[in-house]
C-alpha cells in the first residue's frame, strides 16, 4: 500500500522534512500493515447508537468568562482580539 | 437572458436561530456584543473542553422542519467537519453530516400568480464560527469568537429553483417562515441569515443538469437575485464560445457586480466528517415531535392562498398582509369580530395604516390602534352612518388613542346627514346655483352628476349621504 | 513524626482523624520527599507547592473548628499533567502547551479541591498520552522506581512514579489505551480504568474522545477505591457521563466466577508474566472463587480498531494547536498557512505527529469506510463478546503487560514493537468496561507482575473487591523502598 504522506501532511498542516519524507513512510507502512489486520465486516448503515444517548441540555444562560483570562495565553493579541496573518475570505 | 437555456439553481440557507444561549455551552447568543466577551473556555475550544447540546437548537430546527413539510429523525447524532481556518477555533465544527435532524421536505413558493414547490434536501443544526476583522493598520487580522457556537441551521434546497425570482421567492418565503416560527431574528444586515448559491446551466429540453458552480459571499437576497443571473449569463457565455464549465467555488462581489474564482475542484478540502465522540446520539420521541407540530402556526404562503380565496382578496394584497406575522394577525382579528367586510379591512390596512407604519417605520403592533376600533369604524362607514373622509378623521385620533369611534363621530359631527328635507334643501340649492351643469345633464351629459353630487357634498360639510345626494339629484332634474 | 510521605491516604486519614499529624505537617514531609528524589524519578512537570500548604493550612483548619470533612481532606494527590489546572500550567507533556495556563479546573481537579484535598503537582506524561514508556514527553521520561534505567511505562508515567516512589498515596492517570494500568502494572501499584462515562472528562486534554478516561493510582486498594469515589458521577459538563453511584466493595471472592480468556495467554505474553497470573488465579481459587474458560475471539483485531479509534480522534482533537490561541506558536507568521504548519510541526513531537497522520489518514476520502468505519463495527462486535463472556462470569482475569519494564531506549524507534505491548489493554477501552491493575509479584529482574480484573460496565466494586481479596490474601503488595 502506497500511501501518499504529503497529501496526508497538507491535510494535517505538518510538514515533514525532505529528509524523514522515506521513514515516515515506513512507519506509517509498518502501522498501516498492523492495522489492516480487520475481518470483513458490514458497514452499512449509521453510526447512530440508540443504545447509548445523551441528555441536552436547557436553553440556561451561565456567566461567560473574562476577556483578559480567556486571552491571557494567546502569542500576539490587539485590540481586545487574538491577531493572526492577514486572511482574506 | 439567452432563452436557448435554462438556469438551475439550488440553495444552501444558514439561518441563526434565536436561542438564549450558544448550542454548546451557556455563554449568551448576542449580537453585538464588545469584542471577545461572550466567550468561555468551551466555545473558544480550550484543551479539555466538551460540548454540551442546546435543547432548544433541536426543538427550534424541528419547528423548521415541519413547516418545511420534512421527515423528522428523532433518533440522531453530531459529526465533526474538520478544516483549519482561524475563526472555527476547535478546528472542527460540529455539524450534521449523515442523518441530518429533518429531510426530504419541501416549500411552496409564489411566483407572480403560481405556485412553485421547491424540494428541501435536508435541515441540520450546526455551530457558527468567529468573526475576522482585516486591519491593515495592525499588518494581520483580528479574531472575535463571540459567534463560535451561535446555533446554526442550515437549510439545503433541491436544484429545483429554475430563475432567479423563483430563489428570491424562495429565500423570501424562508425569511418570512423563520420569523412567524420565531426561531431566527433573521436579520440580514447582522449577518444572521446567509446563503450559498449553486448555479447551472443546460439547453433548454435536456434532462441532464449543468456543471454547477458554487458561489459564496452573497450576502442578501437582493445580492442573490443579482449573482444568479450574473453567473448563469457567464455560463451561458462560455458555453456559446464552445468552452465547458468548470465546477469550482466562487466569490460573488455585490459591489462590482462580479464574480471571482475562490479555489478550483482540485482543491476541494477533504472534511474528514465522523460521529462526534463527545456527542452521543440523542433521541427526540415521537410525543415531542408531534407537539412541536402541533404548535406551528399557519404559515405566510398558506395564509395567501387563503386570503385569496376565502376573502377573494387579489394575490397582492393577500401576500402583503401575510408576508409580517403582526399584520396578517391584526387583520384576521379584524375580519373576526364580523363586522365589516375583509376588501375594506384590506384597503385601510394597506392603504392609510400602511402609510402610517412606513413613515413612522414601525409594526402595526406599536400603534394604540385596536382591532375592535378599526372594525367599528369600517362598520360605520359600510352602514353609510359615516363618509369615507369621516373615516379617515376618525383613523387619525384611534391609530393613537383607544377610543370608541362611535363617540367620535359624535363629538367631531361627523354622522352622515340621510334626512331627505335636510338634503332636498342642499340639491335645490346647488341645481339653483349650477345652471348650465344642470342644462348639460339635460341634454345627455349624465356625468355632471358627480360634479353636482360632490357641490352637495361640499354644502352639507362632508356629512351629506353620497349615494342619497346622487339620487335626489337625478329626480330633481328629471322632475325639472 | 517520621515518613509521613510513605504513608497510604487511609493511614494518613486515620491520623488526621485523630488529629495526630496536621496537613501541613503530612505535605511539607510529602514536599521534602519529592524534592529530595524527583531528580532522580523526573514525576513532576510542575509543582504546586506553594498552594498545596494553603490547601492544607485549610484542611487543618476545618478539621480544628470540628467541620465535617471529605476522607481526602488534607491529603496531598498528584494530577496528571493532561487535567487542566486553574492558574497551573498544564502542559500535556507538550511542547506545545509548554506555556499553557487553564483559565479552569477540569472537574476532577474542581472535586478534589472541594474535598479538601492537597494538589501537590502535574505529572510527566508521554505527550497527548500517545506512549506506553513515558519517552514520548517532551520534557524528561519519568523513571521507574525499582530499576531507575528502566521505564515506568505510560502514559500516565509520573502519576505511576510519584506513587510507587512513595513520594505521595495518590495520584491521577488517564486511560485510553492502557494508560492507567500498564505504568501501574510496570510500577507494582493499583491503577483502575473505571467504565467509560463514570468518570467526567470534562477539563482532559483529549487524545482520543470515545476511549479515555480518568482513574485512580495508588499503593493499595483501598486508597484507589477512596480517590475513585471521589471523583465519580455524572458531570453536566460532560454529555458523555453517566450517572454512577459508588458501591462498596467487599474482600471475599467465594462463590464468584471468574474467567479466564484464553486468548491473552498466548505466545505474545512472557512465561515469567504467564506463571505469575496462573499463580494468582491459583489464590483467587483458593478463596472460594470459580475458574471457568471463556472466550474473546476478537481480541487480535482489538489492536487495530483502537489505533484507528484513538488516532482519527486525536487527529482532530489536536487540530486546534495551530499557534493561534493558546500555547506553542511557530517560527514562520509570514502567512496564516506557513504559521500552521511551522507551529504544528515544531510543538507537536514525532509520536504525536505520526498518530495525527495516521488518524487523518484513515478518515480521509475513500479509506473512512474501510478503516474508520469498520473499526467501529468491530468495536460493537468487540463490545458484544466482552458482554457475553461476562455473562458466565463475573469478572474476567487476563495478563496486563505482556513483559515486564523495559530498558529506557530499548523500544522507543520502533512504534509497531511499541503498540503492540497494548494488546491485554485496549480491548476494555474499546468495549468501555472498566480494568484494574493488581500487583502479583516479580520477574527474574525483581520487576513487577501484574495482572488485569475487568468486569462489566459500572461493576467497579465488584473488581475492587477482587483486588482487595488478593491484596489480603498475599498480605499487601511490595513498597519499593526508594
Amino acid at each position: 500500500m502506497e500511501i501518499d504522506i504529503m497529501r496526508l501532511a497538507k491535510l494535517a498542516k505538518l510538514s515533514i522534512p525532505e529528509e524523514k519524507v522515506e521513514e515516515f513512510r515506513k512507519k506509517m507502512e509498518d502501522i498501516i500493515q498492523m492495522v489492516e489486520k480487520l475481518p470483513d465486516l458490514d458497514t452499512q448503515g449509521s453510526l447512530v447508537d440508540p443504545t447509548n444517548t445523551m441528555e441536552l441540555r436547557k436553553d440556561e444562560v451561565q456567566p461567560s468568562f473574562p476577556r483578559d483570562e480567556m486571552l491571557q495565553n494567546a502569542p500576539y493579541t490587539a485590540a481586545g482580539c487574538i491577531l493572526i496573518p492577514k486572511v482574506v475570505d | 437572458m439567452n432563452s436557448n437555456y435554462e438556469i438551475v439553481v439550488g440553495l444552501e440557507v444558514h439561518a441563526e436561530l434565536s436561542t438564549e444561549t450558544k448550542i454548546f455551552c451557556g455563554c449568551k447568543n448576542e449580537f453585538g456584543a464588545e469584542v471577545n466577551t461572550n466567550v468561555c473556555p468551551v466555545c473558544m475550544g480550550l484543551p479539555g473542553t466538551l460540548p454540551v447540546l442546546n435543547e432548544q437548537v433541536v426543538e427550534y430546527a424541528i419547528k423548521m422542519g415541519h413547516a418545511m413539510n420534512c421527515t423528522i429523525n428523532g433518533t440522531t447524532k453530531q459529526d465533526r467537519k474538520n478544516y483549519f481556518y482561524p475563526d472555527l477555533p476547535k478546528s472542527y465544527q460540529i455539524s450534521q453530516f449523515d442523518i441530518p435532524l429533518c429531510e426530504n421536505g419541501y416549500l411552496d413558493v409564489l411566483v407572480g400568480d403560481e405556485v412553485k414547490r421547491i424540494g428541501v434536501t435536508r435541515i441540520h443544526i450546526e455551530e457558527d464560527a468567529g468573526k475576522l476583522i482585516h486591519d491593515d493598520s495592525l499588518g494581520g487580522s483580528l479574531a472575535d469568537y463571540n459567534r463560535c457556537g451561535v446555533p446554526l441551521i442550515e437549510i439545503v434546497s433541491e436544484p429545483d429553483i429554475r430563475s432567479a425570482d423563483e430563489a428570491k421567492a424562495y429565500l423570501d418565503t424562508i425569511h418570512t417562515t423563520l420569523l412567524y416560527l420565531g426561531i431566527s431574528d433573521a436579520k440580514m444586515q447582522e449577518g444572521s441569515v446567509r446563503c450559498d448559491v449553486n448555479v447551472s446551466v443546460r439547453p433548454v429540453g435536456s434532462t441532464e443538469f449543468g456543471t454547477r458552480v458554487e458561489m459564496k459571499n452573497v450576502n442578501s437576497f437582493s445580492a442573490a437575485h443579482r449573482a444568479i443571473n450574473y453567473e448563469a449569463a457567464r455560463q451561458i457565455k462560455v458555453l456559446e464560445n464552445g468552452g465547458e464549465i468548470v465546477q469550482e467555488t466562487r466569490r460573488w462581489d455585490d459591489v462590482k457586480g462580479v464574480n471571482v474564482l475562490l479555489r478550483s475542484k482540485e482543491d476541494a478540502q477533504d472534511y474528514r466528517y465522523f460521529p462526534d465522540p463527545d456527542l452521543l446520539t440523542f433521541v427526540v420521541s415521537d410525543e415531542k415531535i408531534a407537539e412541536i407540530k402541533a404548535s406551528i402556526p399557519e404559515l405566510p404562503v398558506a395564509k395567501t392562498m387563503r386570503y385569496m380565496s376565502e376573502y377573494k382578496l387579489s394575490r397582492a394584497d393577500s401576500e402583503l398582509l401575510a408576508l409580517n406575522k403582526n399584520t396578517a394577525a391584526f387583520f384576521e382579528a379584524v375580519i373576526a369580530t364580523g363586522k365589516c367586510e375583509p376588501k375594506s379591512v384590506s384597503n385601510w390596512i394597506l392603504g392609510d395604516i400602511y402609510k402610517v407604519l412606513n413613515e413612522r417605520k414601525c409594526e402595526i403592533t406599536d400603534l394604540a390602534l385596536t382591532p375592535v376600533n378599526l372594525a367599528e369604524m369600517i362598520s360605520l362607514i359600510e352602514k353609510k352612518t359615516i363618509s369615507n373622509a369621516a373615516g379617515k378623521t376618525v383613523l387619525e385620533v384611534i391609530l393613537d388613542a383607544d377610543k370608541d369611534p362611535n363617540e367620535i363621530v359624535k363629538e367631531k359631527g361627523l354622522a352622515q346627514v340621510s334626512d331627505t328635507s335636510a338634503l332636498n334643501a342642499i340639491v335645490e340649492k346647488v341645481l339653483a346655483n349650477n345652471e348650465k351643469a344642470v342644462t348639460d345633464f339635460k341634454n345627455g351629459k349624465t356625468n355632471v352628476v358627480g360634479f353636482l353630487v360632490g357641490q352637495c357634498m361640499k354644502e352639507s360639510k362632508g356629512k351629506g349621504n353620497p349615494a342619497m345626494l346622487k339620487d335626489m339629484v337625478v329626480a330633481a332634474i328629471e322632475k325639472m | 513524626m517520621d515518613k509521613l510521605y510513605s504513608l497510604t491516604a487511609a493511614q494518613m486519614k486515620d491520623l488526621l482523624d485523630r488529629k495526630e499529624v496536621t496537613s501541613v505537617e503530612i505535605t511539607k514531609s510529602v514536599i521534602d520527599r519529592i524534592e529530595k528524589t524527583d531528580g532522580e524519578i523526573q514525576a513532576y512537570t510542575s509543582y504546586n507547592f506553594d498552594q498545596a500548604l494553603q490547601q492544607a493550612a485549610a484542611a487543618d483548619e476545618k478539621r480544628a473548628k470540628g467541620e465535617t470533612v471529605s476522607e481526602l481532606a488534607g491529603i496531598p494527590v498528584a494530577v496528571k499533567d493532561n487535567m487542566c489546572t486553574k492558574n497551573l500550567r498544564t502542559t500535556a507533556g507538550s511542547k506545545m502547551l509548554g506555556n499553557f495556563v487553564p483559565p479552569y479546573n477540569a472537574t476532577v481537579v474542581e472535586k478534589l479541591i472541594a474535598d479538601g484535598a492537597v494538589i501537590i503537582g502535574k505529572t510527566t506524561m508521554d505527550e497527548f498520552a500517545m506512549g506506553s514508556s513515558g519517552e514520548n514527553s517532551a520534557f524528561q521520561v519519568a523513571r521507574n522506581p525499582w530499576d531507575t534505567t528502566r521505564v515506568p511505562g505510560g502514559s500516565s508515567s509520573g502519576s505511576a512514579a510519584t506513587v510507587a516512589a512513595s513520594q505521595v498515596p495518590l495520584a491521577l492517570g488517564s486511560d485510553t489505551g492502557g494508560s492507567i494500568r500498564q505504568p501501574a502494572c510496570l510500577t507494582g501499584i493499583v491503577g483502575m480504568k473505571p467504565t467509560y462515562g463514570a468518570v467526567s472528562r470534562y477539563g482532559l486534554i483529549a487524545y482520543g474522545s470515545s476511549l479515555d478516561q480518568i482513574g485512580p493510582m495508588a499503593r493499595t486498594v483501598d486508597d484507589a477505591a477512596m480517590l475513585f469515589k471521589a471523583i465519580c458521577g455524572k458531570d453536566k459538563m460532560d454529555a458523555t457521563s453517566k450517572d454512577y453511584t459508588y458501591t462498596p466493595y467487599g474482600d471475599s471472592v467465594k462463590g464468584m466466577k471468574l474467567g479466564l480468556p484464553k486468548e491473552y495467554f498466548g505466545e505474545g505474553i512472557s512465561a515469567e508474566v504467564k506463571e505469575r497470573i496462573y499463580q494468582a488465579v491459583e489464590v483467587l481459587k483458593a478463596q472460594g472463587a470459580e475458574i471457568v474458560e471463556v472466550s474473546l475471539p476478537s481480541t487480535d483485531y482489538a489492536l487495530s480498531a483502537y489505533y484507528i479509534i484513538a488516532c482519527a480522534e486525536a487527529s482532530s482533537n489536536l487540530g486546534r494547536y495551530d499557534g493561534v490561541k493558546y500555547g506553542f506558536t511557530g517560527s514562520d507568521r509570514s502567512s496564516l498557512e506557513n504559521l500552521y504548519v511551522s507551529s504544528r510541526s515544531e510543538g507537536f513531537g514525532e509520536e504525536v505527529q505520526r498518530r495525527i497522520l495516521l488518524g487523518t489518514y484513515v478518515l480521509s476520502s475513500g479509506f473512512y469506510d474501510a478503516y474508520y468505519k469498520k473499526a467501529k463495527v468491530l468495536q460493537k462486535v468487540i463490545a458484544k463478546e466482552f458482554d457475553d463472556a461476562l455473562k458466565l462470569c463475573d469478572a474476567i482475569i487476563t495478563p496486563l503487560n505482556p513483559t515486564t519494564a523495559f530498558k529506557i531506549g530499548e523500544k522507543s524507534n520502533d512504534p509497531v514493537a511499541m503498540w503492540a505491548g497494548d494488546i491485554c489493554t485496549v480491548t476494555l477501552n474499546i468495549a468501555g468496561l472498566p480494568g484494574i491493575n493488581v500487583p502479583c509479584g516479580f520477574d527474574s529482574n525483581n520487576m513487577p507482575i501484574g495482572f488485569q480484573v475487568l468486569g462489566r460496565k459500572f461493576s467497579e466494586s465488584t473488581l475492587l473487591t477482587i483486588a482487595k481479596c488478593y491484596e489480603n490474601t498475599v498480605g499487601g503488595f511490595a513498597v519499593k523502598e526508594f
